[in-house]
């Protein structure tokens, strides 16, 4: 018996969601997030690519400058891996080391503890870092091509991102021991929870707040030197994410040795801080395990004045909506995790707003004004959509989910499975198109919309996008439900929530594709008048397809989960 | 509906697991008024029965009729005349009972008045009044069994299914759930009820039925149980022991 057998029930359970699917279902999703992760790769790679020359800076300047601008680039999205990876590990942990269903059949057995905790420790690495590693590994070979990498070196990097990603999580399940041994382990992870999502949203804001966009305009800065000074700061000093950066650049420009040599600093401590944990859990873990056990959890009945008001509207609609509604508002209220949530969604909106109001648009000569304004009304739809789909995978696509055990009132009452569904899905899409509009609203008002085809084109698409996108979140959400999570994070973090986004994209390319004519038409009728009516009638029949499409996008998820609800069988 | 009139009735229900048939062809009729006690080792079927009674799960083949009503071509109209407890009460945890409640008569279209009246005498009867403000997640096994029990009886069922119906409950507890059966049989509803507490089966039950492996082998009352097991005078455990057993040895020898 080892570690790595220990976690072969997780990993079977991982297994079972695939070998339910048929093979063509499987085959379309793996080509799918080939496709994505390709045009993450290939869409960055163009991007730096054109920045690593600058050619706006000049032939001598373009390519020094460029270069830095390109590590800069590397370094902030290594800094933001390693956060995101850092907050992750100690939400797993907590799960993992205290609150896993198997954990109180492994602490009653001979097993020793140093072999129980490893498993776990295996586990949490898994499940906090491999969807970190999967969206990043695209867009870190990006930078690889972009400063023309050799074959070894894409080789290579993978081994130094295992590093990159086993520190934090060393870090992640020390902070998550060390705690368990003082506080109570179940609102540890709710307070660890609401913490993380703030930091990270801190995160979000200093990102920003570095203003990246002021680095491709040298007429920010009073001088060169002080331009070029301010991209070779790193953002922090001597920190893994800084040592990974640097060994990343060196490892992309074919400097292997110098590569090694920067590595060096964080392998050792990744591997010293493995011993390390390992000691500290062979003295502590069990301990802290008991005291896990004696906690309960938290109750939770503030805020009693929102759930009212929230629920208020509710009183006059059918009974059944109503008790649902009441039952998903409650849930809501009540777990404290959701309120960090709603801080981070914020801020996604709020850096959206931010850097919607700080395009320049009035540097763009006036002549091409227009078309640069319309353009981007049009891409505003599927941007938005993309906030949308986010937000829905955090707070709609695992409400099927967090039914949880409970799902068997449901299923052995009166109420028919298409009810349970159609009433969430009205519940969910009400707020998800409000939220959409507004968005919208604000964004027009930025752009100062003058083409009145095209703001109602643009809510159009809202309306069309939070539709379908919340009929996945409801159906997806149902093919993949986990009615054993104990938290809508983890839920959302799974396989399904994966597909759930992949698929909100597919859609979103969708609509792009078949309104690329009508919008073509809009351009060309700004410069000629337009004859005949053959275009009329391609218009019309680009948007018969498209309100086609978006029908069956809404009801094929629907009409899937609804069978597999129907199917299902509770335990 | 006629007293002698089946107000339960299984015609030859088949679940299949893959290659492995977890109830072979169950046919049964139960009466208005009684109280029937559904008994068997482990694994011989019971649950998947119930579940099937209730709309959990689907048979492989079979129907059901709950009163006039077809369960699986009119289940709302036949879902609504059941009220089911299961054996694991798994509830909805960030609610309090009384949020249960409302939650639960939401779903079988109950008055509200009805639900607060009837959610608070049960929780009295089960001396959670005191807790009614918790939310369920801090309560323990035996009481998340006495609100699921509760919330069972909202919308005034005919026929109250409960699987394993004593398991986690406290001496005191058993007690008042034993006269709450008799409570509802007295009123003229029907109870069908699986344990593995033979005890709780012979005092209670009119008639008792015995699967094994899938199969009903035995049923009746408990004369008649008695006779069958050739055991006039014993009680129900030494029968059960023996019908099964008998069972067992009837099975053709693998090895």
């Amino acid at each position: 018996m080892n570690s790595f057998r220990l976690i072969s029930p997780a990993l079977k359970k991982f297994k079972r969601v695939f070998s339910h699917r048929s093979r063509m279902v499987l085959s379309f999703l793996a080509a799918g997030s080939i496709l994505i992760a390709f045009l993450i790769y290939y869409g960055l790679y163009r991007f730096l690519d054109y920045v690593g020359r600058a050619p706006m800076l000049g032939d001598t300047f373009g390519p020094v400058l460029g270069g830095l601008l390109v590590s800069k680039l590397l370094e902030m999205l290594l800094l933001t891996l390693f956060f995101m990876v850092l907050f992750s590990s100690i939400i797993a942990a907590l799960s993992s080391f205290y609150l896993n269903e198997e954990l109180p059949t492994l602490m009653s057995s001979p097993l020793p503890i140093g072999m129980i905790f490893r498993s776990r420790l295996l586990l949490m690495t898994i499940e906090s870092s491999w969807m970190v590693a999967v969206f990043f590994m695209p867009a870190l070979y990006a930078f690889a091509t972009a400063l023309k990498a050799d074959l070894a070196a894409y080789i290579i990097f993978p081994f130094f991102l295992l590093f990159a990603i086993l520190l934090p999580n060393l870090a992640g399940g020390f902070i998550a021991l060390s705690l368990a041994a003082f506080f109570p382990i179940r609102q540890m992870k709710k307070v660890f929870q609401f913490l993380s999502i703030l930091v990270l949203t801190g995160l979000i804001f200093f990102l920003r707040s570095l203003e990246a966009e002021k680095l491709l305009n040298p007429s920010y800065f009073k001088d060169i030197s002080q331009y070029i000074l301010s991209l070779q700061v790193p953002l922090i000093d001597y920190s893994p994410s800084s040592w990974l950066h640097q060994a990343s650049m060196s490892l992309f420009r074919n400097e292997t040795a110098d590569a090694m040599r920067q590595i060096a600093p964080l392998a050792l401590l990744a591997l010293g801080g493995l011993a390390f944990l390992n000691l500290f859990a062979a003295r502590f873990y069990r301990q802290s395990w008991q005291r896990s056990m004696e906690a309960v959890d938290n109750q939770v009945l503030g805020l009693e004045w929102l759930r009212r008001i929230l629920l208020w509207p509710f009183r006059w609609t059918d009974p059944v909506f109503r008790v649902i509604a009441s039952k998903e508002i409650t849930n809501f209220v009540r777990d404290p995790a959701i309120f960090s949530q709603i801080f981070m969604m914020t801020a996604i909106v709020f850096v959206y707003g931010y850097n919607l109001s700080i395009l320049p648009l009035k540097d763009i000569p006036s002549l091409y004004s227009g078309e640069l304004n319309d353009t981007l009304v049009f891409l505003n739809g599927p941007f938005i959509g993309f906030i949308v789909a986010s937000i829905g995978m955090r707070f709609v696509f695992p409400s099927i989910s967090m039914e949880g055990r409970a799902f068997w009132a449901v299923k052995s009452s009166p109420i028919s499975p298409r009810k349970i569904l159609s009433t969430k899905l009205v519940l969910y899409l009400l707020p998800m198109m409000m939220l959409g509009i507004v968005l919208c609203m604000v964004t027009n008002s930025v752009f100062k919309v003058s083409n009145p085809i095209l703001m109602y084109m643009s809510y159009f698409n809202v309306i069309l996008i939070t539709l379908v996108i919340t009929s996945l979140a409801i159906g997806v959400g149902a093919v993949y439900a986990d009615f054993s999570a104990d938290s809508p994070l983890k839920i959302a973090g799974s396989y399904g929530g994966f597909i759930y986004m992949l698929l909100s994209g597919f859609y979103i390319i969708n609509l792009l594709v078949i309104e690329i004519y009508p919008m073509y038409r809009m351009f060309f009728t700004r410069f000629y008048v337009a004859r005949g009516s053959s275009g009329m009638l391609l218009v019309f029949v680009s948007l018969v397809l498209l309100l086609t499409s978006t029908a069956i996008w809404v009801y094929i998820p629907f009409r899937k989960g609804l069978d597999t609800i129907e199917n299902y069988e509770p335990e | 509906m006629n007293q002698n009139e089946p107000v339960i009735r299984f015609c030859e229900v088949k679940k299949q697991y893959g290659t492995f048939p977890a109830l072979k062809s169950v046919s049964l009729d139960i009466f208005r008024g009684e109280l029937f006690g559904f008994l068997g080792p482990n694994g011989a079927g019971k649950t998947t029965l119930i579940r099937i009674l209730t709309g959990i799960i689907q048979p492989s083949a079979g129907q059901i009729f709950i009163g006039p009503h077809d369960l699986f071509a009119q289940p709302d109209k036949a879902k609504a005349m059941i009220g089911y407890v299961p054996d694991r009460p798994y509830l909805y945890e960030k609610l309090t009972p009384l949020e249960y409640f409302d939650f639960m008569g939401g779903l079988y279209n109950v008055a509200q008045d009805r639900i607060i009246s009837k959610g608070e005498e049960m929780l009295r009867m089960f001396d959670l009044w005191d807790r009614r403000n918790e939310l369920i997640e801090s309560y323990s096994h035996g009481m998340k069994q006495k609100v699921a029990m509760s919330a069972a009886i909202l919308h005034d069922p005919e026929i109250f299914v409960v699987d394993e119906p004593t398991v986690g409950l406290d001496p005191k507890s058993v007690k008042l759930a034993k006269n709450f059966f008799k409570r509802l049989i007295s009123e003229g509803k029907t109870v069908f009820l699986t344990t593995h507490t033979l005890t709780v089966a012979q005092d209670l039950c009119n008639r008792i039925a015995i699967i094994r492996q899938g199969d009903i082998v035995a049923l009746g009352n408990m004369a008649e149980l008695q006779r069958r097991a050739s055991l006039p005078g014993n009680n129900l455990e030494e029968v059960f022991l023996k019908i099964t057993e008998e069972e067992l040895a009837h099975q053709p020898e693998i090895l």
